[in-house]
């Protein structure tokens, strides 16, 4: 009995099997992420569906977020996103001006609590995105089964890490570090499916005030003195 | 449409309401009345015990056999409860039996379609009271009596006309359920099966025994209409269920919890309606009955979902005493419309609300909620936590809110945290800010100054809501500047007259 021989071509089709020289192929359709050098880098053009996405963010406010907005703006309407242990109060106006706030969903956890509750909600599949906020120690075991647990759905899931966590082992199929810079947001894609990426991408996240305003804003302003506030009042 | 009885015998019905069966470690149990065995469980019939058998025998043959003295009344509430949850199958409900109800009899020939058939319906109806734990014998017969006949007798049945005089003929005559005297006289002319009956004449048959058997055969046989009063469905649900000895682990509960659950979740189901929440109380002998709350994300009659948020409330509650009884409370059901099935298999439909109920039973109902806009110019008091109807698309009939204004940052902290000044500059995690917009002045809030006296201000200090520290909560005078440091942070920080806050962090 022999089997017949399958082509190589079909074989990668497959979404765990790609060349290395190549990007690999996902079985889903990716959501864009909004910044054509960042796809450009990502396996299938975008945000991949159905695999964790772990951002590895040094400090809070250099638009780790907005980051990710674009994308969740393109998800399908009325797909929830849920936000478990966010790192502060979360400010519906900032919210409401990205996407209705009807969609999102808070969910306050702590310890063992927040990958349980990534899991279920992950397991689920009713999620357009997930945004979760994993503690430090998280193990590797309790990363696989969150893994196994977005593996064929079509949410999106991000895992946001501490910087320090780059070192360690992930079976997460999408690795980003994040760090913030004066023109931008500086992305390293840290692992991917497909050949390494060695250069930094520089992506125009969305800032409060714009980039070139920014420039001209000139060094640092001076206090004003708490004297005229005081006689304002 | 041809009706269709399943009727539903409990052979051991009398020792389930004590010691459920199912589990493969079952310990040897029977029930008795008067001293004699009733019925008894697998693991006693397996060393030699049988229905009829004197205790005192059966207790020479298994020294540590347990068991428990035959109760009427409590079989009574059990087959009630039962009757409830066939209510999820069927409108037609029926209690049967010779001297109090001990069979179910459910029509099942109009939802044949809506269960998938009459395989599914019958694997549903027989799993559904497996996990009660009882242990069901099923009929199926265009009658109700030739139903109830082959449960009794452990026959399957099949849903046609044709045969069934066949198949009624090869039942023993013990399943009519006739008195002693009627029994020896078959037995003295040498009658064992219904077959026989069948050919005897009828007219002799009344003469020999009243014209009720001779009824009954044609009314099994569908000859002569065979009218049954329909279960009485309760208008409020409100069950008690008496546990068999004093529980004292939680985890115990859910079993117990599981046969109140699956009644409501019949009655809910016979009218069209779901709950938000019940109550399930526990009572115990000396202190006052403790409540456990089982609050859902929207209304719902699904078994599976209620033991769920069950299972996560029970595991995080102590038991203050051992628990005696439990009743469980619904009121206020809900009419739920109808789900239409899809012409097609739709694909990929998923809920999320089961899922908000196991994770508010477990973290907490205030740990899971979604966000609305609260129209005050505070920061602090502009997001408004949503615990109902939060997730899922409906629309809170909030404005639109994308009119381009000041920017707003997508964290706040949860109270404002000092910066620190030196030489004359601010400084954030050793990085110095600069401050990169005008000042947008936030005012506001006056009113609760008036609203509130001294106490009310001291009270809300002691809360520690944000702004305590920073200036009077109520009355907020402050200027909002957009600042970034060297390392790419975006943070949003303000002046109160006194002092440099950071409030928000632009993620």
């Amino acid at each position: 009995m022999s089997l017949a021989p399958i082509p190589l071509e079909n074989l990668l089709l497959r979404p765990d099997l790609w060349r290395g020289d190549r990007l690999a192929s996902l079985g889903t359709e990716p959501v864009a992420s909004g910044f054509e050098n960042l796809d450009a880098e990502l396996p299938g053009g975008g945000w991949p569906r159905g695999g964790l996405i772990e951002l590895m963010a040094g400090r809070q406010g250099i638009g780790e977020i907005s980051l990710l907005l674009p994308a969740l703006r393109r998800l399908e309407d009325s797909a929830p996103i849920a936000l478990v242990a966010p790192p502060a109060m979360a400010h519906a106006p900032a919210w409401a001006a990205a996407f209705p706030l009807s969609r999102l969903l808070v969910v306050e956890a702590e310890g063992d609590d927040i990958a349980w509750s990534t899991e279920l909600l992950l397991a689920s599949g009713a999620l357009g995105a997930l945004l979760a906020w994993l503690p430090a120690k998280s193990s590797n075991k309790s990363l696989r089964r969150l893994q196994l647990a977005a593996e064929g759905r079509l949410s999106l899931a991000f895992m946001f890490r501490p910087p320090g966590s780059a070192g360690q082992a992930s079976p997460a199929p999408l690795r980003l570090q994040l760090a913030g810079a004066r023109q931008g947001l500086r992305v390293d894609v840290f692992k991917r499916r497909g050949p390494p990426c060695n250069h930094s991408l520089l992506l125009p996240v969305e800032r409060p005030v714009s980039w070139q305003r920014r420039a001209t804003a000139g060094p640092s302003v001076t206090l004003p003195s708490t004297r005229t506030l005081e006689l304002v009042r | 449409m041809t009706p269709l009885w399943l009727a539903l015998h409990f052979p051991r019905f009398a020792l389930e309401i004590f010691e459920p069966s199912g589990g493969p470690d079952d310990l040897p149990a029977a029930c008795v009345q008067q001293h004699v065995v009733v019925c008894a469980n697998e693991a006693a019939e397996a060393a030699g015990i049988y229905a009829g058998m004197r205790l005192s025998s059966a207790l020479g043959l298994v020294p540590d056999l347990a068991s428990h003295e035959r109760e009427p009344a409590r079989e009574t509430d059990a087959h009630f409860r039962l009757a409830c949850w066939a209510g999820g199958f069927s409108p037609h409900v029926s209690l049967s039996g010779f001297d109090g109800p001990d069979t179910l009899l459910v029509e099942i020939g109009g939802c044949l379609r809506l269960f998938d058939g009459l395989e599914n319906l019958c694997a549903l109806i027989r799993q559904g009271a497996i996990e009660q734990g009882y242990s069901p014998c099923l009929g199926l017969a265009p009658t109700p009596l030739a139903a109830e006949w082959l449960a009794r007798g452990g026959e399957e049945g099949a849903a046609g006309q044709a045969g069934l005089r066949d198949q009624l003929g090869r039942l023993p005559v013990g399943v009519l359920g006739l008195k002693q005297r009627e029994r020896d006289t078959l037995a003295a002319l040498g009658i064992e099966h219904l077959g026989g009956l069948f050919a005897l004449p009828s007219s002799g048959l009344a003469r020999r025994f009243g014209t009720r058997l001779p009824l009954q055969l044609a009314q099994a046989l569908g000859e002569v209409p065979d009218l049954r009063l329909p279960f009485a469905f309760p208008e409020h649900f409100e069950q008690k269920l008496e546990l068999p000895a004093k529980v004292s682990v939680s985890a115990m509960l859910l079993f117990a919890a599981r046969r109140l659950l699956a009644s409501l979740s019949g009655w809910l189901a016979t009218r069209a309606s779901g709950i938000n929440e019940c109550t399930l109380v526990m009572l115990h002998e000396d202190l006052p009955p403790s409540n456990l709350l089982l609050s859902f994300a929207g209304a719902t009659r699904d078994l599976s979902r209620m033991e769920r948020v069950l299972r996560e409330r029970l595991a995080n509650w102590t038991l203050p005493e051992a628990v005696t009884d439990l009743r469980l409370e619904a009121r206020d059901a809900v009419v739920i419309a109808g789900s239409t099935a899809g012409l097609f298999a739709q694909a990929g439909a998923h809920e999320l609300e089961p899922v908000i109920e196991r994770l508010r039973a477990r973290l907490g109902k205030e740990a899971v909620h979604g966000l609305a806009l609260n129209a005050d110019h505070r920061p602090e008091m502009a997001t408004r936590p949503l615990t109902q109807d939060q997730a899922g698309g409906k629309t809170q009939g909030q404005g639109k809110t994308n009119s381009p204004g000041p920017a707003r940052p997508l964290w706040l902290l949860p109270r404002p945290r000092r910066l620190r000044q030196h030489a004359g500059k601010l400084w954030h995690q050793g990085a110095e800010l600069q401050r990169l917009t005008g000042a947008e002045r936030i005012e506001s809030g006056w009113w609760n100054h008036i609203a509130g006296d001294v106490d009310a201000d001291d009270a809300i200090n002691e809360e520690g809501k944000p702004g305590s520290t920073v200036d009077d909560f109520a009355d907020v005078r402050r200027d909002y500047y957009v600042a970034v440091n060297d390392a790419g942070e975006w943070l949003w920080i303000f002046n109160d007259g006194r002092q440099w806050w950071l409030h928000g962090v632009f993620a």
